[in-house]
């Protein structure tokens, strides 16, 4: 095969695989369990929960084997703030294939009360809005809990 | 300067440490100074409930101008009116939070008194404020803290209370630590209090304490912050307040200063009872303004002056699984609190001659001739020193058994009035739930004058301490 055919071979394999990492969204070939988990309280026990329950779908069925996302709107943004105390779970949970969508009508709020756009937790990906999100993914097949 | 040498030491086992492992005990600057960042309510209610009973044999004073008379080492707090009580130790109701939830940079912390004991029982009040401060968190490694609240020192009086193990704390700390605050050094008094300071309580008590205890409290700033490596947690505190304890404004120009150190390896868990291995260190310096009488009746020759008041300590604690564990050493210099005329209950009048005779008046009491009216005392430049160690054992989740062995020399540096006070405590206690759970202690006392002979007045007296039986309730909400 001629250098520029495999030249060009390998790049579009570059740009695909590119493409594929880029989506921060992709979703997992062989998951048979998506659920989309929704955080819009307050409450410091309720981050707990939420955590506790993606981490418990994850040990159950395999990361591989579902999908989890939660999404976070409202009051419940405080979750994915960088400095939450439960940043280090975030991470855990990221690194097993939990997906965090955050509200940017949320941040554009909270934005007005700060004074300053509240820094976000790096595992967390800023959707349109967070209703909007949670309800894309219940039409895909996605079953929504609410601890 | 000692606190210095206190602190190098602290910091040269830290050195030696190395790097990462697990700590003991918890972090008590952050669990009271902060809330947790992002995940703080607004507004969180809380609070606690501890009745107890105590009692003691009630012996009495066996020698000494007050023979026959109540011996103030066997009266049950905060009244030490009798050897048999049961008492609302303490209740207290506070709120805690972060002003705005969004911004995790501010915290602070309320919390109110409502139980019977030291801070309450001077001015009979229903409800005395203990804490009010304010945490900013904006400066990385150096929060600052302002208000009335726990000084960065010792660990029993800087742990929160309401997961002490035990029910009385040791003798060092309550001699050393928890501050009373007086007006005279009380050593007129006890030779013929007629031309004394009238200073009397309500309940006829002789130099009267001014107000509450000090309850390991101060009003000032302090700044302070954890730093982590690995499995380690390192700490530091600094603060600058009244030195005047709970009270919430100052009774003098002078200030007290804090230095803190501790490092902890962190085993796990978290909160109160979260699992390592801490070392710390820490200092308290400032000048107390009292009025010494100079050991007469004659008040026009009372001198008011200042004096230095310095503690140190240094100490380890260890929380892993089952074993509980913990050390501390304390020095002090000036500003002892020398307990009562021959160990009488103050405002006691005596069964004998007094050294002077006339008859005296103190707030329209009148006492015979030679009678005199026992006092509280204070030794503004004597030294004293003590240690305690404890072991714990979770024997199950719901029983734990705990001993303590407590030494605490007093006035050291003069040796007839050098006393030793040395206390065994067993205890066990039993967790309802996590939040409940039931104390009880036995104390098994000695005390001795270590440097007169055994039949001297001093040790007749001490002889008389009784062990103590207590058992406290305890509900956190």
């Amino acid at each position: 095969m001629r250098f520029s055919t495999l030249k060009s071979m390998a790049v579009f394999l570059a740009i695909a695989l590119s493409l594929v990492g880029f989506n921060a969204h992709a979703e997992k070939a062989f998951a048979e369990q998506k659920v989309v988990l929704q955080i819009s309280d307050n409450d410091p026990f309720k981050q707990t929960l939420v955590l506790n329950v993606a981490n418990n779908l994850v040990k159950h069925y395999g990361q591989d084997q579902v999908e989890v996302e939660i999404v976070a709107f409202g009051p419940g943004l405080r979750l994915l703030f960088d400095e939450n105390t439960n940043k280090g779970r975030i991470a855990s949970l990221a690194g097993a294939g939990v997906k965090f969508s955050a509200c940017s009508n949320t941040i554009r709020n909270m934005s007005k009360v700060l004074g300053e756009k509240p820094a976000l937790n790096s595992n967390a990906t800023v959707v349109d809005a967070g209703v909007v999100r949670i309800i894309d993914l219940v039409n895909k097949g996605y079953r929504l809990v609410k601890p | 300067m000692k606190f210095f040498k206190t602190m190098t030491m602290a910091a040269a086992c830290t050195a030696a440490m190395g790097v990462a492992s697990t700590a003991n005990a918890a972090n008590w600057l952050m669990l009271q100074g902060t809330e947790p960042a992002g995940a703080a309510p607004r507004a969180k209610v809380w609070g606690f409930i501890q009745p107890e009973y105590q009692s003691t044999g009630g012996e009495d004073l066996a020698a000494g101008p007050w023979t026959g008379e109540k011996a103030i080492f066997n009266q049950i707090r905060p009244d030490i009116d009798t050897n048999k009580d049961m008492n609302i130790l303490r209740a207290r109701l506070g709120v805690r939070g972060t002003a705005l939830p969004l911004d995790s940079n501010v915290n602070y912390f309320l919390l109110t008194e409502m139980g019977r004991n030291g801070v309450t029982n001077k001015d009979s009040a229903s409800v005395k404020l203990t804490d009010a401060s304010i945490t900013l968190n904006h400066i990385d490694g150096a929060r600052v803290r302002v208000g009335k609240f726990k000084y960065p020192g010792a660990e029993e009086g800087l742990q929160a209370v309401h997961v002490f193990d035990y029910i009385n704390f040791t003798n060092v700390t309550n001699g050393l630590l928890m501050e009373r605050f007086f007006k005279y050094d009380g050593s007129g008094t006890f030779v013929q209090p007629a031309a004394g300071p009238d200073t009397a309580s309500d309940s006829g008590q002789v130099n009267a304490p001014l107000s509450g205890v000090g309850a390991f409290r101060d009003t000032g700033i302090q700044i302070f912050d954890t730093f982590k490596k690995d499995d380690w947690e390192h700490s530091y505190a600094i603060m600058y307040g009244n030195g005047n304890g709970s009270n919430n404004s100052d009774n003098d120009d002078n200030k007290d200063t804090y230095v803190y150190w501790s490092s902890e390896k962190v085993y796990g868990g978290k909160g109160p009872r979260r699992e390592g291995w801490k070392i710390f260190a820490w200092n308290q310096s400032g000048k107390r303004t009292i009025t010494r009488e100079l050991g007469d009746a004659d008040a026009s020759n009372d001198i008011e002056g200042e004096f230095d008041r310095e503690r140190s300590g240094i100490g380890t604690t260890f929380r892993k699984g089952k074993i509980r564990a913990s050390f501390e050493y304390i020095t002090a210099d000036g500003m002892i609190f020398a307990g009562s005329d021959g160990g009488a209950v103050p405002g006691t009048l005596s069964n004998l001659p007094g050294p002077a005779a006339g008859k005296f008046t103190v707030n329209g009491d009148v006492g015979s001739d030679g009678q005199l009216k026992a006092s509280w005392n204070v030794e503004t430049e004597g030294e004293a020193d003590g240690w305690y160690a404890h072991f714990g054992y979770q024997v199950t989740p719901k029983w734990e058994l705990d001993v303590r062995y407590d030494v605490y020399n007093r006035m050291t540096d003069v040796s007839a009035k050098e006393r030793k006070y040395e206390t065994t405590t067993i205890g066990a206690q039993y967790f309802f739930n996590k939040k409940t759970r039931m104390i009880l202690n036995y104390e098994m006392r000695d005390a001795e004058a270590p440097n007169l002979p055994s039949d001297h007045n001093a040790n007749l007296i001490l002889d008389s301490m009784d062990d103590r039986l207590s058992a406290q309730l305890l509900v956190i909400f």
